[in-house]
């Protein structure tokens, strides 16, 4: 009834209880106190607080037109369509710089510039996500999960689709390690980004082959421009697993010297031990972390240079009942209820481990010219050194199992230009884009040493008018692969040698059907060559309890894929909907051999990658309803249906389907607390039912799986909570996150825990997350 | 002025990149498996006539296993005293692994299983030095006695189990797991 009056009411009378919420700053993020904001169409006058927020209450659906002023500053003017949901931020720069030098700084978030159904995570939600792994933080988007392996390895997946299938860039340079894996997390310090994009579905026209599932953009904070020196401190803490983590950046100009110069440096520490679940630790859960990075810009009128080194070394703890010996041993793990050793809480890491140490050197260099355009050109380096230790039985051997150092050269030179023309906007991309690799193993053979070379060229149109919005988009890439083997009897090396190209396009539209409605529609394809992995892996995945044999005559993964989003946004209401399929080609997986094979340790399945034609398709929703000013309910359900069309069969490890749905209330600003707020969450993740059959029987004294080892656990709910506040204390502005997981303790598995088998997932925790600007 | 210092900067240091790359991955490093085991011999010696020694071996482990030298021909009911011999081949020179089994005895256990109708039973002779409530049985010496003639297989695992050794077959996980065929007469 009461529901009913509401809708009613809204109806006949327009709504004037919108809240506008801004912050004001410096361009080097200092916040800007006592500000002016004249709002034109209402002649209202605001200031800004101590802390460089303001808001403006009772405001009507529409447009206003915000202009912001202080001494010493440039004014601002800002055209805001309310609502507007998130916080507005105003930058301001000072009236003693170059006008013309800061406009090259404020660049577009990358991913922006692409019309294709994105989804990102910045501001509050990128503070929530603090200290977690990159994969777990991209979880709270829609279409999004992660693969994991024990609560240490976590690796994002972007509807169905992970590991070479993604591509992740890192301020702009294409991450390479060995993500062939599934339990090779992303070597990344999320801590370096102040805005994650992600891309659904195939983009591969402007990021280069691989990127059939979608695209990952870390970019960090625009470099001050103001002299002095500022940063950010965060620490945070979590309950499970005594978890903790600092993190530290600060960046200056200097005042004197040369002008245009900007410096960052940055660097994160973390350590964690054993992870609880509800019942019991988990032995060797614990990980560290070692980040740092630097990072220096010289930027003129319409030139610029950057160097920027990072370093991520990890060293992380495999859970000690998950090495098992043989398929017996795995029969056994899986038909314990619990593992049968429960330690007590420890910090203490030994064998099974991975150690992992990411480099990166990279330098950038733009030239602007108002005919030409801009030309950016972009050189890296990465190496990436990955040692797993296995259990030693016997030997006392101190060696690495697997050692791999794989050495990757990017080169990329970008031309960008912009043309307003009375029949629209024009904007124009094309570029290059190349990269060689070579790799080096050690000990065990998993997969072999090997050198590419890779080369793209594209071309990218965009087409504005009125609500009008065109991209078309066309890329050739070439691939080139030789593998270097050891015929160990004769002691002489060999090698083989693989190429592949491919042409590829896209077509992207976006009409505004009416002020509050926006259709986007992207139509693309995207390709991936079979990585060394899939074509020469021979050898024992300890980790995996399997035996994978490559296939050399694999061919090139084809992805044809469309998607279509609808944004809806009406008085309190925000709605997106996303709807795509992707049909692959000659999609690779693992295919179970029909014997089993013998080793040392016993019996173990084996498996050849094979090539099937399989589809992915899937809806994305996201809605929130503000009630009232203070109350608000924000709900993102995920939905996948993935099928192998050639065996007529479910594919494994698909993503299940989840919903997850919050109540926020925010608190009226008290004394020095502002934005302050209260969640509760709930979040469903249903039974993956679209899975193959699993049977086990024995066969000649040894256990014989087809599917899947054990059938997708139970679906689960869980219970969250969090509370945020930001505190103005002196001049800084403290943001402080209390939140809790898995808050009653549910004991659940999840499907895409390759680790599901052995235990279960952790139970609650209490994290406490502070940032301190300065 | 500036604009020709950016380009040389650049070029000086895509120079570097290039050169830096080298040719590393061109000469293959054998592989090693530090926890290699080949073989596996059982050698009995019978009690009543300490000259008559029987062996069996399985070789190959680590790759495509031998069977062809795994039958052990026993004396119908007999006594034997036994020891499992345990070796790497793939190192160079060969390595003992039963000694470095003997050197990490606490965490090692051995079980001997014979298929049923095979009339044999195995005792464990060696014990390890767990504190109380150990010591465990090791494996790697054994009596053995056979019944009345028959053939079948004996099962034989070795469990590696750090920290959890508690004289069951039960906990860790298994470094070895073959089977020897067993002829009774």
């Amino acid at each position: 009834m009461w529901w009913y009056s509401f809708i009613s009411t809204a109806q006949t009378q327009p709504v004037c209880r919108y809240h506008l919420q801004g912050l004001v700053q410096r361009t080097d993020g200092l916040p800007i106190p006592e500000a002016s904001i004249w709002i034109e169409e209402i002649h209202r006058n605001i200031q800004t607080d101590s802390t460089g927020h303001f808001t403006c209450t009772d405001l009507c659906q529409g447009i206003y037109t915000l202009r912001c002023q202080f001494m010493g500053y440039q004014p601002v003017i800002r055209k805001v369509i309310i609502p507007f949901s998130s916080l507005l931020s105003i930058q301001m720069v000072s009236q003693a710089t170059d006008l013309k030098a800061v406009t090259i700084i404020q660049h577009r978030y990358e991913g922006q510039q692409l019309l294709q159904v994105q989804a990102e995570l910045s501001g509050q939600g990128m503070d929530e996500s603090r200290g977690q792994s990159l994969g777990e933080s991209l979880k709270a988007l829609t279409g999004m999960y992660s693969i994991q392996t024990g609560p240490s390895i976590s690796k994002p997946v972007i509807h169905g689709l992970h590991s070479n299938r993604i591509l992740i860039l890192t301020n702009g340079v294409r991450q390479e390690g060995q993500q062939w894996g599934s339990e090779h997390a992303p070597e990344i310090d999320a801590f370096l980004a102040s805005q994650i994009t992600v891309i659904k579905g195939a983009a591969s026209i402007r990021y280069g082959s691989d990127a059939i599932g979608g695209v990952i953009l870390l970019e960090p904070k625009n470099m001050p421009t103001q002299p002095g020196i500022g940063g950010e401190a965060y620490v945070a803490g979590a309950s499970n697993g005594r978890m903790g983590v600092v993190s530290g950046m600060l960046e200056g100009v200097p005042s004197r010297w040369i002008q245009g110069l900007s410096w960052r440096i940055q660097g994160t520490l973390k350590k964690s031990g054993y992870i609880q679940t509800p019942r019991y630790y988990l032995e060797n859960t614990s990980y560290q972390e070692r980040n740092f990075s630097g990072d220096v810009h010289y930027d003129r009128k319409n030139a610029g240079l950057e160097v920027f080194y990072s370093r991520f070394a990890t060293k992380i703890g495999l859970f000690t009942e998950a090495q098992i010996g043989s398929l017996s041993d795995l029969y056994a793990a899986i038909h314990r209820s619990e593992p049968l050793v429960q330690p007590r809480f420890s910090y203490e890491l030994n064998r099974p481990y991975q150690d992992i140490q990411h480099d990166l050197v990279k330098l950038r260099t733009y030239v602007r010219s108002e005919r030409l355009g801009t030309f950016t050109a972009t050189l890296a380096r990465q190496q990436n050194l990955r040692q797993e230790y296995d259990y030693v039985s016997f030997s006392g051997s101190l060696n690495p199992e697997l050692y791999l150092k794989l050495i990757t050269h990017t080169a990329d030179l970008i031309w960008e230009k912009s043309k307003n023309a009375t029949s629209g906007q024009w904007s124009s991309t094309a570029g290059f884009t190349g990269f060689t690799q070579g790799n080096v193993r050690k000990y065990l053979f998993l997969i072999p040493n090997f050198r590419t070379y890779t080369g793209g060229v594209f071309a990218l149109e965009r087409f504005s008018r009125k609500q009008w919005s065109a991209e078309m988009g066309l890329r050739y890439d070439y691939r080139w692969l030789r593998a270097y083997f050891l015929d160990e009897p004769t002691n002489t090396i060999y090698y083989k040698t693989h190429n592949w190209s491919n042409t590829n396009a896209s077509l992207g539209i976006s009409y505004q059907l009416r002020p509050n409605l926006d259709l986007t529609t992207n139509v693309s394809t995207a390709w991936r060559a079979p990585n060394v992995a899939e074509l020469y892996s021979n050898g024992l995945h300890q980790s995996a309890v399997a035996y994978e044999h490559g296939n050399a005559n694999l061919r090139p993964e084809q992805a044809y894929n469309a998607s279509i989003a609808l944004h809806y946004s009406h008085q309190s209401f925000t709605a997106e909907l996303g709807l795509y399929s992707n049909l692959i080609s000659n999609y690779i997986y693992l295919n179970p051999d029909s014997l089993p094979l013998v080793r040392q340790r016993g019996v173990f399945p084996s498996y050849s990658y094979n090539q099937v034609r399989a589809t992915f398709k899937g809806v994305d929703l996201t809605f929130s309803y503000a009630f009232t000013t203070h109350l608000s309910f924000t709900s993102k359900t995920s939905l996948l249906y993935a099928y192998d069309h050639t065996n007529q069969d479910y594919l494994v490890f698909i993503t299940p389907n989840r919903t997850d749905n919050s109540i926020t209330y925010t608190l009226k600003d008290w004394k020095k607390m502002t934005r302050t707020y209260l969640k509760i969450s709930g979040l469903y993740v249903a039974r993956q039912t679209r899975a193959p059959t699993v049977t086990s029987r024995l066969e000649n004294g040894h256990f014989v799986y087809t599917g899947d080892f054990a059938s997708p656990p139970p679906g689960y709910f869980l219970f969250g909570a969090e509370m945020a506040t930001t505190l103005a204390l002196a001049k800084q502005s403290i943001g402080i996150i209390l939140s809790g997981t898995n808050l009653t303790n549910v004991v659940y598995r999840d499907y895409l825990n390759r680790f599901r088998y052995f235990a279960a997932e952790p139970g609650r925790s209490i994290n406490l997350k502070i940032k301190i600007p300065f | 002025m500036t604009m020709k210092r950016i380009l040389s900067v650049l070029g000086f240091l895509s120079v570097f990149f290039l050169v830096s790359c080298n040719k590393e991955e061109q000469s293959v490093a054998p592989t090693i498996d530090n926890e290699a085991l080949t073989t596996a011999t059982l050698q009995l010696t019978n009690k009543a006539n300490p000259t008559e020694v029987v062996t069996a071996t399985v070789d190959g482990l680590n790759g495509t296993v031998d069977f062809s030298k795994d039958t052990l021909r026993l004396k119908a009911n007999a006594s034997y005293s036994g020891v499992i011999l345990l070796l790497d081949k793939t190192s160079s020179p060969v390595a003992d692994v039963s000694a470095e089994i003997k050197e990490r005895q606490n965490i090692h256990l051995f079980v001997y299983t014979p298929a049923s109708g095979l009339n044999m039973a195995v005792t464990i002779t060696d014990k390890d030095t767990n504190p109380a409530p150990g010591p465990y049985p090791v494996g790697l010496t054994y009596d053995v006695r056979t019944g009345a003639a028959s053939t079948g297989k004996l099962h034989v695992v070795l469990r590696h189990q750090p920290n959890t050794k508690d004289g069951t077959a039960t906990p860790g996980s298994s470094d070895l797991d073959t089977n020897f065929d067993v002829v009774i007469q």
